[in-house]
């Protein structure tokens, strides 16, 4: 690991400025990804701002019916929580369909959001990869990438990201606010927040320099049956080949977002309007730009067949 | 300074930079915390804070300040064990116990909920071992332990004499120690499949602060060995050098570079400048055997040609007649993948000089003796000048079975006069560690009408990689007991080890036959299926029977004969359960399909080659024991049962033995704890050490009381001479007066070998849309002879029938031109809890003649049948013949996807 200095932010606004003042800082909060990247030397920040101490882990009913949940809520306790259960079981169950127990105890919601892809060619600092180290090309285009992304990749980057909590926020909607080093803040969609590869995979969400994630808002409840299925190599503990988060209304309409299958979770509108028709119709609206490689073409009939497995138990 | 409050101590100290809470904890010598992987997948280093349980590795050193930190050393209160401490204790839930600690931290967390939802609440630690069935049992509150009786030790489930000291965190493996002026070593790995060392450039490296040397194949002796520990080192080829000036696989060693820290070592090893010339490489064993592929070794390592490391070629009867005999035939190629022992403790050794001027190497090895002569070659020392021992090792399966880690930090040691410490990453064992072989087996198979076996044609290409540790022996089991287990009258075989560019293979539990049995045991599925006779029928028919020749494809005489003979009873036992049924259903819904499969697989109890033990035994002043063998424990329990087999020699209980093991300096010689010989060769040792013992006393006894030899017997702790009993200590105290000792030793060699089954049966569902594979009923009979601890035998087989899961269904070493892909435990997925099924363990009643006290080898072979009897099963389900493992998701769901 590189050394680095280190300081604890008192408050968002300060965090931010923090960052702002130091190119190369990053913000550590559960650190369970982070640190592990670190320790590799695939990130190596010149310093840390602390911002767990920033009082930003309480779960609040909003103004409009929905929930705020605070960016330092830990996966362990959002996933427990009641209204979460209630309301938002997309969102539990895409929770517990991810890492273990003593990694949700430390891992946050905002950093569930922003965790880095899992693909093997970034982690491995003897290949090239256009996230890691831009313009040194992608070896996973070519390579083994079972795993990678079929749909919204680039030239540049076929990575997919990694988590089953952000894929439930993306069918639930949910928006992020954040607070920008001047102290401004703003409010970005789920929808918007990741980017797609492009040219530059290494950016991978729209947030600025220093910009930082003070809480997650999921819009009031919109009822129906709420699912996600995750196909694994394993029952215990693996990212997703495909997953699927659904919520499906008792007259067939819904909506749909897919994790393992792009560099975000994927939905499109024009998906979901096929709802009613089912699998292969929302499928083919989801996959109508893919361009899978001879190792990951299996996603797309997996995630159809999942898909249409998922509608038949919304169906009961 | 800040403050830390771990286990109610307060400490003042200062992390390093961006040190973890896991250094940080060991650096402050709370070893109870372990290392499995560093990366937050394994959770043998789980502590709580505050109460909460975390993954040390990822939490960042200064974030435990001024919170309350709990180690498994903390969590007893008042010397009284924790309740879940009792109950591990209790279940005996560990085995080599590595991950006990964390796995303990972890379920005294637990609520209800998290109780009874296990599959999610223990996702975060693994174990390779137990196949978590004694940790279900500790969860549940079961007691798997029988008191120690004298007289009775044999055959009872005696708890591991260590298991106080492993459950809380007092037990000292390989690199729980503390030693002033320690160095540590890192190696820089090769990112070249196959490349020449033009030149290194180590100014960079030398001037990183901390940094102290920095070796490179100019320094080391240019001195060709094998890494592969065997008796008679012949057996592998002499191919290797300590550090080499070309890189023959991606991660192979480069450079070693020696820092007052872990840090400044492999800060050290990224400021080396290496100038490669990058030659053609070749993967795959076949191209390997072409004209004109890329020579793996040049004039200094004979091959037997091109690539070609050893061939392998037999027949017995007349191939060509046995087909037309045949009225059905199967013919497939079936491949196995390369999979990883996954030892939770990674390899690590340390090496120093002690006061006494001689070199000590402190490792992590199943062979410390093996170790030993191999170092004083490559070190030009004299044995007695060299002293190799193991603290508890953290298992092995074979991996430990290589000396990969020993050599360097004894060079570096002796150059710098200062202890030196090597401790593997993860990332290392994956990239530079040893594998299964790779095998493609290609198989063909006629029968009669009525299933008798008319021909047996197999032809096996092993991929030894660039390296031949291993090769030839895996090879020759590979054409050996899978082949041997049926009755044939013409057989013919062809194998060949071949070099390549990728990681080298080495030892592993199941060593070679595991991939032929994977090959034959599907294709006498496939050849039953074509004569319409029933699968446990045809095996019935065609196995070996006492009395055949045990023979695969050639025509010597074997040593191999039964001292006992099981399978029949086994196959009885598989085939009842299976159709008894344990009321597992198959999920709801129309997708899942059901299928049962069964396979078998025999072991000839011991390795062909030369194997030796030493045993030595003492009677102590005050009237105990004392038993020293040169055996390693691994997690195996062969400590237990060496102590269980001379207690009931001596009639005494287990905890009258006192016993120590794998020491070249206090234990006799032992040529190492593999092939499954801690029980047929150093349990051999014992028993007639022990019977020299009792010898011993007695005749002494006789000689004292002047009481004639046949009035005289030993009673528990005493000795019994007509009407007079004399304590052992009293004994003891009158052989001291007159200069005798009461010491014995006595060696075992291994011949004839006697013969062990396993057989496997499954019942699963297979999902048609997602190709989700779930385990419904896993039956498992073994033929163990007489198990010794019934207990750890059915473990043995619990985590044996795991690791075959494993293999099956979800590991797999994905490489691209030589380069692993996955050389993380998130990413190559040993069974965790909610993928291992539970299996139910049947034993078979025989009691064998050759091995000591009836018993025969029970480590090694669980895991063969496993994965055959899940493909058997899946093609039973789907009818569609899956012969490359492992079974992943995608694979099964494409093929299943082509059918309507």
């Amino acid at each position: 690991m590189k050394p680095f200095t280190y300081e604890r932010a008192g408050s968002p606004a300060e965090a931010a400025a923090a960052a702002a003042r130091r190119p190369e800082a990053k913000f550590i909060a559960g650190g369970t990804n982070l640190l592990d990247l670190m320790k590799l030397q695939i990130e190596t920040p010149a310093h840390l701002i602390d911002v767990n101490g920033l009082k930003l882990d309480t779960i609040e009913p909003t103004q409009e019916g929905g929930l705020r949940i605070g960016a330092l809520v830990r996966n362990t306790d959002l996933a427990a929580d009641e209204r979460v259960r209630r309301d938002y079981g997309v969102l539990s169950r895409a929770l517990l369909a991810g890492a273990s127990g003593q990694l949700r105890n430390r891992a946050t919601t905002a950093g569930n959001l922003l965790q880095r892809t899992r693909c093997p060619y970034f982690y491995d600092t003897n290949m090239a990869c256009n996230k890691r180290r831009p313009g040194s090309g992608c070896s996973a285009i070519g390579g083994i990438n079972r795993q990678h992304a079929v749909v919204g990749a680039s030239e540049a980057c076929i990575a997919t990201h990694p988590s089953d909590m952000a894929v439930a926020m993306r069918v639930l909607d949910a928006s992020i606010e954040t607070v920008k080093p001047q102290g401004a803040t703003r409010t970005i969609s789920i929808a918007e927040l990741h980017r797609l590869p492009g040219d530059t995979p290494n950016v991978e969400t729209v947030l600025e320099a220093g910009e930082l994630i003070t809480a997650v808002t999921l819009p009031r409840p919109v009822g129906g049956s709420q699912q996600y299925r995750k196909v694994r190599d394993r029952a215990s503990y693996a990212f997703a080949l495909v997953s699927v988060a659904a919520i499906v209304q008792p007259d067939g309409s819904g909506r749909v977002a897919l994790g393992g299958v792009a560099h975000k979770p994927w939905r499109l509108d024009a998906a979901d309007a096929e709802m009613p028709r089912g699998a292969k119709a929302v499928a083919g609206k989801l996959f109508a730009d893919a361009k899978p490689t001879e190792h990951n073409a299996f996603k797309l009939p997996l995630a159809e067949r999942a898909l249409a497995s998922v509608l038949a138990d919304a169906r009961g | 300074m800040s403050r830390y409050e771990i286990n109610g101590h307060l400490f003042a100290a200062e992390p390093k930079p961006g040190q973890c809470l896991r250094t940080f904890l060991r650096d402050l010598e709370v070893f109870g915390v372990k290392k499995g992987c560093d990366a937050g997948d394994c959770g043998a280093c789980t502590v709580w804070i505050d109460g909460k349980p975390f993954h040390s590795c990822l939490v960042p050193a200064f974030r435990a300040e001024g919170r309350k930190v709990t180690t498994i050393e903390g969590l007893a209160s008042s010397g009284e064990m924790h309740p879940v401490q009792k109950a591990f204790h209790d279940a005996q839930a560990f085995q080599c116990g590595y991950c006990a600690a964390g796995m303990v931290m972890t379920v005294a967390s637990m609520g209800a909920n998290q109780k009874a939802d296990l599959p999610h609440a223990l996702k975060g630690n693994l174990c390779r071992c137990t196949g978590y069935r004694s940790i279900t049992d500790a969860l549940n509150g079961k007691c798997n332990i029988e008191s120690d009786v004298a007289g009775k030790a044999c055959g009872a489930s005696l708890p591991n004499p260590f298991t106080d000291d492993i459950l809380t965190g007092k037990a000292r493996y390989t690199m729980d120690v503390a030693m002033p002026g320690m160095l540590h070593l890192k190696v820089l790995r090769s990112p070249h499949a196959h490349a020449r060392i033009v030149g290194i450039d180590r100014t960079a490296a030398l001037a990183v602060p901390g940094v102290v040397a920095v070796y490179t194949w100019e320094d080391v002796p240019r001195r060709l060995y094998s890494t592969a520990l065997h008796e008679d080192h012949l057996v592998d080829p002499d191919d290797t050098y300590m550090l080499d000036n070309v890189a023959r696989f991606a991660g192979q060693r480069v450079a070693a570079v020696v820092a007052e820290s872990e840090g400044a070592a492999e800060a050290g090893c990224r400021a080396i400048h290496v100038e490669y010339e990058v030659l053609p490489a070749v993967f795959d064993p076949v191209e390997a055997m072409e004209p004109g592929a890329p020579l793996l070794h040049d004039k200094d390592v004979l091959t037997k040609e091109g690539n070609v490391y050893c061939d392998l070629k037999g027949e017995i009867g007349n191939i060509a007649r046995g087909f037309e005999e045949a009225h059905a035939i199967h013919e497939l190629t079936y491949s196995t993948s390369r999979v990883q022992h996954v030892h939770l403790e990674t390899h690590g050794s340390i090496a120093w000089r002690g006061e006494d001027n001689r070199w000590h190497v402190r490792t992590s090895s199943q062979g410390p003796f093996a170790a030993q002569k191999k170092l004083c070659y490559l070190m030009g020392l004299k044995a007695r000048d060299l002293h190799v021992f193991t603290e508890r090792v953290g298992g092995g399966f074979g991996g430990k079975q290589e000396m990969i880690s020993e050599d360097l930090v004894l060079f570096a040691a002796m150059k710098l006069g200062r202890p030196v410490k090597w401790e593997w990453t993860r990332e290392d064992e994956f990239l530079g560690g040893t594998t299964r072989h790779q095998m493609t087996t290609h198989v063909k198979l006629g029968a009669r009408k009525d299933g008798t076996l008319t021909a047996m044609d197999v032809r096996v290409v092993s991929n030894t990689g660039a390296y031949g540790n291993h090769g030839s022996e895996t090879l020759a089991a590979a054409m050996g007991s899978p082949i041997a287990a049926y009755r044939c009258d013409n057989k013919r075989g062809a194998g060949y080890a071949v070099y390549t560019n990728m990681v080298p293979g080495g030892g592993f539990r199941g060593y070679g036959a595991s991939q032929t049995t994977f090959a034959i045991e599907c294709a006498i599925d496939e050849l039953a299926r074509l004569l319409a006779i029933d699968p446990m029928e045809m095996r019935r028919r065609n196995v070996v029977r006492p009395g055949d020749n045990i023979e695969s494809i050639w025509q010597e005489p074997s040593d191999a004969s039964f001292g006992s003979y099981g399978i029949l009873e086994c196959l009885e036992i598989v085939e009842r359960e299976l159709a008894k049924g344990n009321g597992v259903a198959k999920p709801g819904g129309d997708h899942w399909a059901e299928g049962t499969g069964v396979a078998l697989a025999m072991l000839e109890c011991g390795p062909p080659t030369e194997h030796r033990s030493g045993a030595e035994m003492r009677l102590l002043a005050d009237g105990t024991y004392h038993l020293a063998v040169g055996s390693s424990e691994m997690g195996n329990g062969i400590t237990t049962a060496h102590k269980q087999m001379a207690a009931a020699v001596l009639g005494v209980r287990a905890t009258d033995i006192a016993i120590i093991n794998a020491d070249t300096d206090r234990t006799p010689y032992d040529t190492g704890t593999f092939a499954s010989t801690g029980t047929v060769v150093a349990g051999k040792a014992v028993h007639i050490a022990a019977e020299a013992m009792r010898d011993d006393i007695l005749a002494f006894a006789s000689r004292h009381t002047g009481m004639d030899p046949v009035q005289c017997r030993l009673e528990n702790d005493a000795v019994v001479c007509g009407d007079k009993r004399i304590p052992l200590d009293a004994l003891h105290a009158a052989g001291a007066k007159t200069d005798h000792h009461f010491a014995v030793s006595r060696k075992a060699y291994l011949s004839p070998r006697t013969i062990a089954f396993n057989v496997q049966g499954v019942r699963l569902a297979v999902h048609r849309v997602t190709g989700e594979i779930r385990i419904l009923h896993s039956v498992h009979a073994a033929d163990i002879g007489r198990p010794i601890n019934p207990m750890q035998c059915r473990g043995q087989l619990d985590g044996a029938v795991a690791m075959g899961y494993g293999w099956a269904l979800t590991e797999n070493m994905v490489h691209e031109a030589g380069h692993m892909v996955n050389p993380q435990l998130r990413n190559y997925r040993i069974p965790a809890y909610a993928d291992t099924p539970h299996t139910d363990i049947f034993f078979a009643d025989t009691v064998d003649s050759i091995g000591p006290l009836g018993a025969k080898s029970q480590g090694e072979c669980g895991i063969n049948p496993v994965a055959p009897a899940v493909a058997n099963a899946l093609a039973d389900a789907t009818g569609i013949r899956f012969a490359h493992l492992p079974f992943t998701p995608d694979r099964i769901f494409a093929e299943l996807a082509e059918k309507p």
